[in-house]
């Protein structure tokens, strides 16, 4: 007689949570084939146009009241390309970047050629984010075509873009939080295409960009015990490898990236959390404890807070 | 430097600024490199110092702050009801001028080495977390997000005394500053802007 009430009881939940999991599948595959093929096909024309054009102009980030100005040149050559930033406001220091080759593809690139993802069965970025085209606008004096790039979670930012509508070179990247609110565009003001580099402005401070490699991590710190991040959003991953003793490991959607850095504490520190933002930056501090041992977890990168502070819950010791 | 921040500057050493333009002042210090020479400047024109035609000895302001800060009460004594008033007094009063210095020093210095001089309970501590010390895990308004569940669920939020959360502010602000650069290294090579994502960082080394 009771039978059937307690049977009930167990089946109903776990029929709706199998209905459940089944709608969810069929809504990623689903979302998949939705994805907007004229915004796809744009998508890729941009992740191909870096190794396709040579190209420099000047670029300003806008952060709130502040706005930085900065020159770019990218030279494609030889199978392989250069790339130089100069800051003209601020400090005033620049960053190169030799001899890329450019068959050297790294994470975030990959997941950004979405055409290609989709044929290889995996959803990848279209899972994550909606994309539409939104009209057209000139930018450096350039006709540019506007995608723009809505996130289909909290987790990540969202995203205006223009391309140039002959090259698919990215001119304009607004990061959006959600409600609209604007934290920091990148715009070209003026555009070049060609080898012939004018002369760059001379600065003191030339960093070389390093080139973490995918297969193997680069880091110098290191922490006494080999750890993870236990959850990620969706769509996240490592942009190169990590041994788990390294005090660093660095995460990509192919659009937002962001890094977790952990430190040991010899002594007790105080429990707590901070949190500032730059733009669409955010560096979110965090003293805890994981297992027996006081650290400090530090997650820098274009994420909302939130996900900052969920992956930073999710640490652990690796058994 | 802003107006606002150079006016709260200048009430903050004619003892008149209010707990927001302190707030303010702690965490722009940090990476303001005209408002850190503008306070130097101050306190060398007027106080104990006025004169000496010398920059503070850092270290010594470092221990000064260890020093005020383990003073602060670790937690539901009588003064943390007016917390913020009471660390101002606490810095302010001593030797008026120099402690201000230190307070506001303690935002260049602060390290977690201090932090670890704190040395109180953990909060995070799960066994013995009490529960008027830590806030239940719930949803919060944040930027870039409609109300969320605010974290992973393991793991409570302290309330953090308005010290405590200062110095984490401005450990988060340092953290920045010495990090950045080696994330943009990452977002270079796998966000769609190239070396753009260098232009973020404010001090890029060799």
């Amino acid at each position: 007689m009771v039978t059937p009430i307690r049977l009930s009881v167990f089946v109903y939940p776990l029929l709706g949570a199998l209905l459940l999991a089944l709608s969810a599948a069929v809504n990623a595959v689903d979302s998949c084939a939705k994805a907007d093929a004229v915004a796809v096909s744009w998508l890729d024309k941009m992740s191909h146009s870096v190794r396709r054009h040579s190209y420099h102009g000047v670029v300003t980030l806008q952060r709130g009241d502040d706005m930085q100005v900065i020159q770019v040149s990218h030279l494609v050559k030889r199978g392989a390309s250069s790339e130089r930033l100069i800051q003209l406001t601020g400090q005033g220091a620049g960053v190169s970047r030799k001899a890329h080759p450019l068959e050297c593809v790294h994470p975030g690139h990959q997941l950004l050629r979405v055409s290609e993802e989709l044929q290889a069965g995996r959803c990848g970025l279209a899972e994550q984010y909606q994309f539409r085209v939104d009209g057209a606008e000139r930018i450096a004096g350039r006709p540019a075509v506007k995608i723009t790039v809505e996130p289909r979670d909290m987790y990540r930012y969202g995203y205006r873009l223009a391309l140039d509508r002959e090259t698919g070179l990215l001119l304009k990247t607004e990061t959006f939080a959600q409600g609209g609110k604007v934290l920091e565009k990148f715009q070209y003001a003026n555009l070049s295409y060609g080898d012939s580099v004018p002369g760059t402005t001379e600065v003191d401070i030339v960093h070389e960009a390093a080139h973490p490699h995918p297969a193997h991590g680069n880091d110098v710190r290191r922490v006494m015990r080999p750890w993870r991040v236990s959850w990620l959003p969706r769509g996240f991953t490592l942009t190169d490898a990590s041994d788990g003793e390294s005090g660093r490991q660095s995460f990509t959607d192919g659009l937002a990236v962001f890094s977790v850095f952990l430190e040991n504490f010899d002594r007790e520190i105080r429990a707590g959390e901070g949190v500032v933002r730059e733009g669409g930056t955010l560096s979110y501090t965090r003293g805890m404890r994981l297992g027996d041992q006081p650290v400090l977890v530090t997650v820098i990168g274009e994420v909302p807070i939130n996900t900052a502070r969920m992956v930073a819950d999710s640490l652990s010791w690796m058994e | 430097m802003s107006e606002k921040l150079r006016e709260s500057l200048s009430a903050l050493m004619d003892d008149e600024a209010n707990e927001l333009e302190l707030e303010r002042l702690l965490s722009r210090i940090g990476a303001d490199e005209n408002l850190r020479q503008s306070w130097v400047r101050y306190n060398m024109a007027r106080g104990p110092v006025a004169g000496s035609g010398q920059a503070l000895p850092l270290a010594d302001i470092s221990r000064r702050v260890s020093d005020a800060l383990q003073d602060l009460p670790a937690d539901g004594s009588e003064q943390s009801k007016v917390p913020a008033a009471g660390l101002r007094q606490r810095l302010l009063r001593p030797v008026a001028s120099f402690a201000v210095a230190a307070s506001v020093a303690a935002a260049v210095i602060v390290s977690g080495q201090q932090l670890a001089q704190l040395g109180v309970p953990d909060a995070y501590d799960r066994d013995n977390a009490v529960a008027a010390s830590a806030s239940p895990v719930g949803m919060i308004n944040s930027l870039g997000a409609t109300p969320v569940q605010a974290s992973y669920g393991t793991q409570s939020v302290p309330v953090l005394q308005p010290a405590t959360r200062t110095a984490y502010e401005q450990l988060a602000r340092q953290r920045m500053g010495r990090y950045i650069q080696v994330h943009a290294e990452h977002a270079a090579l796998n966000s769609p802007q190239g070396l753009i994502p260098f232009a973020r960082v404010d001090e890029i080394q060799k």
